[in-house]
């Protein structure tokens, strides 16, 4: 299992493919920041800096790169049918249980490795911000702290969930573009207008980890293991059934 | 020794049979040249050896045992199954050390085999730069990795040029006088004639024959096909010429490199009657084409019925 992660790895540092997905991810975290701060407490902004809900809200840049995370996860795994490699990897490891463990292991780590230096990211442009306007922040308060931990652990998991969809939809591009259309179209509209289903969503789950307060979604520990569930599920199921088909 | 058995395999895709029934063994130490026209279910074979396509029905093991439950299956068995299995972005050296990870091989093995194929100069080039014949290198170049002591080839030649052609029947000489096998399927037999040891020849699906190819073209050899109440009797004619004859049947025989009028004086000195006289100068790429043509009228036939 260790070797197939570190071939993993391996395979994510030789094509350039992660490090546009990574620069992506990124380059949203200081977007996101940066307007978060310049819009609070204004009309069609987030609440005003001074109340705890504004510094909130500013945190959660930090996992404004979890679709892009998605997306490695997908390209991680339906990748290997993209490009036809899956013979090679399933002739290393005929137990194509394993060889999806050893995805959802490596891409957890991309993900949590990409949502730590995007927590950086987004202390690096608020702190000295919040600082020119007098705003005093603790980032081992609930407010900053668990935010990010939670932001954290949303990226984590959703880079693992894209293994498990890409596991599922073993076609990349429909893969990407399903994922991408769920999270961005069907889970916004849940969200916003059937709040009910919206927060049993994956992207509910990732809400409720990444800070949202309201109460409109779950506890932070229940939005941790919906979204463990989801991702172990999609993974379990693509592995049952889409996974073991011949390899042509 | 065997070293790859096959036994009754089959693979149905719908309604098409693309492996029926197929049974064949390759010796250990010998290169076997599975041969079959476009479509005869080659690939298909080789991919459920391999695990990568469960079949239908049947069994196949790799030194007694099936793929999957080999231990450690990237250094006991090389594939060279398609030249497109590469992310065409990665380059070429990267490609080979990814596998050696995987399989838990040192990385400098990914160096060895490039120099091995003749790919050194160009392992840091990413593949999708590469022509047919540099990707079948590569692909070689991987199944090459864990030193295996059986290969298994699925049209290897393919884009290969001239030279390239005889460099690869070389290498696999050169790994077949190892003590290792070979099994490396070709829809053309004269690209492997002169390589193999033994032929597995398939046709819709279906197994022709399993010989030598010494046996093989022995049954090709020019000669008389003769048509003779008589066969015993113009048998015993022709070997007191010298000329040797097999009896097909209580009415038929071959006479082997000789001619008509050698056969015709013969039978008219021994009295024998002919009813029948044909001269054969097939080739091993005519038999070949003869015995895969003929197999694949009768599977027609045979599903119209």
């Amino acid at each position: 299992m260790k070797n197939l992660i570190h071939a993993e790895l391996l395979k994510l540092r030789t094509t350039r493919m992660i490090y546009g997905l990574a620069l992506a991810a990124l380059a949203l975290v200081p977007i996101s920041a940066i307007s978060a701060i310049a819009a609070a407490g204004r009309s069609g902004g987030g609440p005003a800096l001074s109340t705890t809900e504004g510094i909130r809200n500013v945190m959660t840049a930090s996992s404004s790169g979890a679709l892009s995370v998605l997306v490695i996860g997908i390209l991680i795994m339906a990748g290997e049918f993209r490009h036809n490699t899956a013979t090679s990897t399933f002739l290393i490891s005929p137990n194509r249980g394993r060889v999806v463990g050893a995805k959802l292991a490596t891409s957890a780590l991309v993900g949590a490795a990409l949502a730590l230096i995007s927590s950086v990211l987004t202390l690096a442009v608020a702190l000295p911000w919040l600082a020119t306007k007098h705003i005093r922040v603790d980032i081992f308060s609930h407010n900053v702290g668990l935010v990010l931990l939670g932001g954290i652990a949303a990226m984590t998991i959703y880079a693992a969930v894209g293994v498990g969809v890409g596991s599922l939809i073993r076609n990349q591009t429909a893969a990407v573009v399903i994922a991408l259309g769920w999270s961005l179209v069907v889970e916004s509209l849940l969200v916003s207008f059937v709040h009910e289903i919206g927060k049993w969503t994956p992207g509910g789950a990732a809400a409720a980890l990444t800070g949202n307060s309201s109460g409109r979604f779950l506890p932070m520990w229940g939005g941790a293991v919906l979204l463990v569930a989801y991702g172990l599920a999609f993974a379990a199921a693509g592995t049952r059934f889409t996974l073991r088909r011949d390899i042509s | 020794m065997t070293s790859i058995q096959i036994h009754g395999l089959t693979k149905r895709f719908g309604d098409v049979v693309a492996v029926d029934n197929l049974s064949f063994e390759v010796a250990q130490g010998s290169i076997t040249g599975f041969l079959g026209p476009n479509g005869a279910g080659k690939t298909t074979t080789l991919r459920m050896l391999l695990g990568l396509i469960e079949p239908t029905a049947g069994s196949s093991t790799i030194a007694g045992k099936p793929y999957q439950e080999l231990v450690d299956p990237f250094r006991r068995v090389g594939a060279v199954l398609e030249s497109t299995s590469f992310h065409p972005g990665r380059r070429a050296r990267d490609h080979l050390r990814v596998l050696c990870v995987a399989a838990g091989l040192p990385v400098a093995r990914a160096d060895e085999v490039l120099d091995e194929v003749g790919l050194a100069d160009v392992g840091d080039r990413r593949v999708k730069g590469f022509s047919l014949g540099m990707r079948q290198r590569l692909g070689l170049a991987a199944a090459l990795l864990g030193e295996p002591e059986v290969l298994i080839l699925d049209e290897p030649a393919n884009g290969l040029d001239p030279e390239g052609v005889h460099w690869l029947r070389k290498l696999l000489r050169h790994y077949a006088g190892e003590g290792r096998s070979v099994l490396v399927s070709s829809h053309l037999l004269a690209e492997i004639a002169q390589t193999v040891d033994d032929v597995v020849i398939v046709a819709k699906g279906r197994l022709v024959t399993q010989s030598s190819l010494a046996d093989l073209a022995d049954r090709t050899k020019p000669g008389v096909w003769v048509r003779t109440p008589q066969s015993q009797e113009l048998c015993k004619a022709l070997a007191s010429k010298g000329i040797a004859a097999e009896v097909q049947s209580a009415e038929t025989l071959v006479a082997l490199e000789t001619t008509t009028e050698a056969v015709g004086i013969t039978a008219a000195g021994a009295g024998v009657v002919i009813f029948e006289m044909t001269a054969r100068h097939f080739d091993l790429e005519e038999f070949f084409l003869d015995l895969t043509t003929s197999t694949t009228n009768l599977s027609t036939e045979g599903a119209s019925q």
